[in-house]
């Protein structure tokens, strides 16, 4: 078991929430899409928080914002903001949680530890919201007690709407508050908490973003569109994932899939790569759907484009022919009457080039999962809940119950893939996906 | 002499001792999470019925072929989903209920306990000794305000809601002036109500409301955030526009006992259904108040679908009920509910209110589920819903939302604005 992802023992909840008090959060960078949305999770349970920004008309906007997320202005009453230059100190000082949800750049977190640092009570909790920086480099250098009281609290965009968080601990982060803020989480915030070690991309982020890398990278060849079909929502997601990458922006998807390539070398290292059209088009502005396109646009006359990765030029979807992919309109009729066993098993045996594609991506992500465990989380199925309360796709463990493990194997194999050994030892019936609260039929989208 | 007092019929009771009877057992079902929106799944609503009907499968071990009827509640899959004849979409779940006889039972938001109801008397004539009841809603095919269209024909559609923007809340909002006429209302009560159910609803696994934010605060709140739908129902009051679908296994004494001993539980052990009640009345609601004028109970059909349930199940009062699932639409008709029950003389509902009876580890508490407010509200599925939360409450299943020791557990699913009602109590 990771030191760093041991789950309580024995503790039990009540206990456990009486351990500390969270009366007062304060949140900074409350004008960010994340600091808002945490901080507008935050003013629903907590009696005080405090939203600050570089100006307070900046703050302002973010519980403005936040109201709206949580359409209630009652939490209003519970919010004050401020700016950095005014108000740091004093709330800084005063609050029993600081959470920093700063631009998620290295230098200017430490910044903004090096301040908390100087003012916070010894007792208090510092958490960042960061995606990907090791939680242990942004504790470098900080007083003995900031180390003690720091960690990594990974909310999901929108975090009023997706549940799934990564808990962080460093190395000397204290375990009492780790058990005590998965607890909090869990029963004040409804979080479905995961516990991941202080590796590159923690673990939702590492898993999720391979799969929509391998995506870009495919397009390529293959362009965005086919892509986007052949690896869709019938494969278990909501959104496609090149539309997913367009969703989050390119900026986003660099800074962590470059975070990876860099820190964590593995078996599925070039997947991982950039791919340099996409580098390209980044330095030319293009960043996703914050600046009108990436993968998918529309044009003046509004009509839907998609980009040729070749040519780095967008083409009218309407002059992109589809390919015979009846494969796929026959597992997408299956999901839609609920037969998602035998859509899933009909996707296993597919035949042809674009079947294979398919597989190839799936096969990755069942084999990149199962090979993080013991890395990232202690087991399976700490990577089945990121997946399927972070990303909302299909984790791992439910597409080699529903494909069945034998299948499973050998689409691994035609893939050219390593087997995990934990599904090189099953025995066939086992079944891996542990949480009987999740409806697993609501992964496999018909489309 | 329709629309006076004097008109209002005692329908008598006609209990028979219920050792004439054989017991209908219930041996378990399934319930969606009604979190789900089945549109943005992209799927037909025969996915939702599977994933229900092989759940309660799954959970109570028993083979498909082992079913020998089915009864299928769902109020309008003809305005939502543009597709009648819901009972021989069992076929479609499984090869095994090929030739299986079927039946689809609708009466608006009470469909799912109408098909709980023939599933049981089909079990009682021991024509059969095991069905299974399931009951299915997708509503989220639509926009709210042709949502509330469609539910408008649960009421009397032309004189009722034809061209009038959400029927229902405007209907519900009536009961409460009416108990504001005869008794005094308060909407702080009103807002209470809707905190507990949200509050219940947080405990609750399957419930559609549990990430939502609620407090008193908020349901008391009268901004844009929460606007009046209808006079004083508020969007806080309001149950949900919810997809999903609930399934019920129930078993004749003869099943049941084979299944105990297959399980390894004494028969004594699996709840049965103990007592019923079923009644009508006027399909509009200003009828229902002109009929009960002068008389103690707003809605005095309910009252006796209440307490003949009781009167079946040997229960003399509901000092004997353990806890109650019943049909919060509206906080309305849960504030009517309350002293319909008899959990107060009629008229002070906000007794039991403010004396926190209601809440989790109240005196009786009123929907630990979260009700329709806070669970959801599929409308054919909810009355199979209630009946499956009591069964797991008797059973000791209920989760977070246990109450403690509860061993008899009383529906009350209301189809209209209080036309067709339908009790159960369900108990081991």
């Amino acid at each position: 078991m990771l030191a760093a992802t041991r789950a309580a023992a024995g503790g039990r909840s009540s206990d456990l929430l009486s351990s500390r008090s969270i009366k007062h959060v304060v949140v900074l960078g409350a004008n960010g899409a994340m600091g808002l949305g945490s901080g507008a999770l935050f003013t629903t349970a907590v009696p005080r928080v405090t939203f600050l920004a570089r100006t307070k008309d900046k703050a302002d906007g973010g519980l403005s914002a936040a109201v709206k997320m949580v359409r209630s202005s009652t939490v209003a009453k519970r919010v004050d903001t401020g700016s950095y230059d005014a108000d740091f100190d004093r709330v800084v000082g005063e609050a029993d949680l600081i959470f920093e949800a700063v631009t998620e750049q290295l230098p200017l977190k430490k910044e903004f530890f090096d301040r908390i640092d100087k003012v916070r009570r010894p007792d208090s909790i510092v958490a960042t919201v960061t995606s990907g920086l090791s939680i242990n480099q942004l504790a470098e250098g900080r007083s003995d007690s900031f180390r003690k009281n720091f960690l990594g609290l990974h909310f999901f965009n929108p975090p009023n709407v997706i549940v799934g968080t990564e808990l962080i601990a460093g190395k000397d982060t204290d375990p009492k508050l780790v058990d005590f803020l998965d607890e909090y989480c869990t029963k004040l915030l409804g979080r479905a908490m995961v516990r991941t070690a202080d590796t590159a991309g923690f673990a939702g982020n590492r898993v999720g973003f391979k799969l929509l890398n391998e995506c870009a990278i495919l397009a390529e060849e293959h362009g965005p569109l086919l892509i986007d079909e052949l690896v869709g929502p019938y494969t278990g997601r909501a959104l496609t994932p090149l539309a997913t990458v367009d969703l989050v922006g390119w900026d986003i998807h660099r800074a962590i899939v470059d975070n990876i390539y860099e820190l964590a070398p593995d078996e599925a290292h070039e997947t991982l790569k950039l791919p340099s059209y996409m580098a390209d088009l980044m330095a030319k502005g293009v960043l996703g759907r914050k600046t009108g396109a990436g993968f998918f646009g529309k044009d003046d006359g509004g009509h839907r484009i998609v980009l040729d990765p070749k040519t780095r030029k967008y083409v009218p979807k309407a002059s992109i022919s589809r390919p015979d992919l009846s494969f796929i309109d026959e597992i997408a009729n299956l999901h839609r009457v609920g037969r998602y066993v035998e859509g899933m098993q009909a996707f296993a045996a597919a035949t042809g080039p674009y079947a294979a594609i398919a597989q190839k991506v799936i096969a990755g992500y069942i084999s990149y999962s199962f090979h993080r465990v013991g890395e990232v989380t202690d087991d399976i199925s700490g990577i089945d809940r990121i997946m399927g309360y972070g990303f909302n796709w299909a984790p791992p463990s439910v597409l080699v119950d529903t494909i069945g493990v034998r299948p499973t194997i050998q689409m691994i194999e035609k893939a050219g893939l390593p087997v995990p050994p934990a599904l090189a030892n099953a025995q066939e019936g086992t079944t891996f996906f542990d949480d009987p609260q999740v409806n697993v039929g609501k992964f496999f989208v018909a489309a | 002499m329709w629309a006076s007092s004097s008109s209002l019929r005692e329908r008598k009771v006609l209990v028979k001792e219920m050792a004439q009877v054989p017991a209908v057992y219930v041996l378990g079902g399934y319930q969606t999470d009604f979190a789900r929106n089945w549109s943005k799944e992209k799927k037909h609503f025969v996915a939702m019925m599977r994933e229900a009907v092989l759940g309660a499968l799954e959970k109570t071990k028993i083979e498909p072929g082992d079913i020998e009827v089915a009864h299928t509640g769902n109020f309008a899959a003809e305005l939502y989903s543009k597709q009648g004849h819901l009972g021989a979409f069992f076929l479609e779940i499984d090869p095994a209920f090929s030739g299986l006889p079927t039946s689809r039972h609708e009466a608006a938001c009470a469909s799912g306990s109408i098909a709980i109801l023939a599933a049981s008397a089909e079990i009682e004539a021991q024509r059969y000794d095991l069905a299974c009841v399931v009951g299915v809603e997708q509503m989220k095919t639509v926009g709210a305000g042709e949502g509330g269209d469609f539910l408008g024909t649960a009421a009397w559609y032309e004189l009722e809601a034809k061209g009038i923007e959400f029927p229902f809340p405007k209907l519900f909002g009536k009961l409460g002036d009416e108990y504001d006429k005869r008794y005094g209302l308060k909407d702080e009560h009103l807002a209470e109500i809707s905190t507990i159910n949200y509050a219940n609803g947080k405990l609750n696994p399957n419930a559609q409301t549990r990430t939502w934010y609620m407090n008193y605060e908020h349901a008391m709140s009268r901004d844009e955030f929460n606007g009046s739908i209808g006079g004083r129902i508020h969007i806080s009051d309001c149950s949900q526009v919810t997809d999903g679908a609930a399934a019920l296994l129930l078993a004749s004494p003869a099943y049941a006992k084979k299944w105990a001993d297959r399980m390894g539980v004494p028969l004594e052990s699996i709840p049965r259904i103990k007592g019923w009640g079923h009644n009508t009345a006027r399909m509009r609601f200003e009828d229902k108040v002109a009929e009960s004028k002068g008389a103690e109970y707003v809605l005095p059909h309910v009252r006796s679908t209440v307490t003949s349930a009781m009167k079946r199940a040997g229960i003399a009062d509901v000092s004997g009920i353990d806890a109650i699932e019943t049909h919060d639409c509206f906080t309305t008709s849960e504030y009517m509910a309350i002293d319909h029950f008899g959990l107060t003389a009629p008229g002070e509902s906000w007794k039991a209110i403010e004396a926190g009876d209601i809440a989790l580890g109240g005196k009786t508490p009123i929907n630990p589920s979260g009700g329709l407010i806070g669970a959801g509200h599929p409308v054919g599925a909810t009355g199979v819903r209630q009946a499956l939360d009591s069964f797991k409450q008797v059973k000791g299943e209920a989760g977070e939302y246990q109450v403690e020791g509860a061993k008899n557990v009383q529906t009350l699913n209301i189809g209209g604005s209080g036309t067709t009602s339908v009790s159960f109590v369900v108990g081991t």
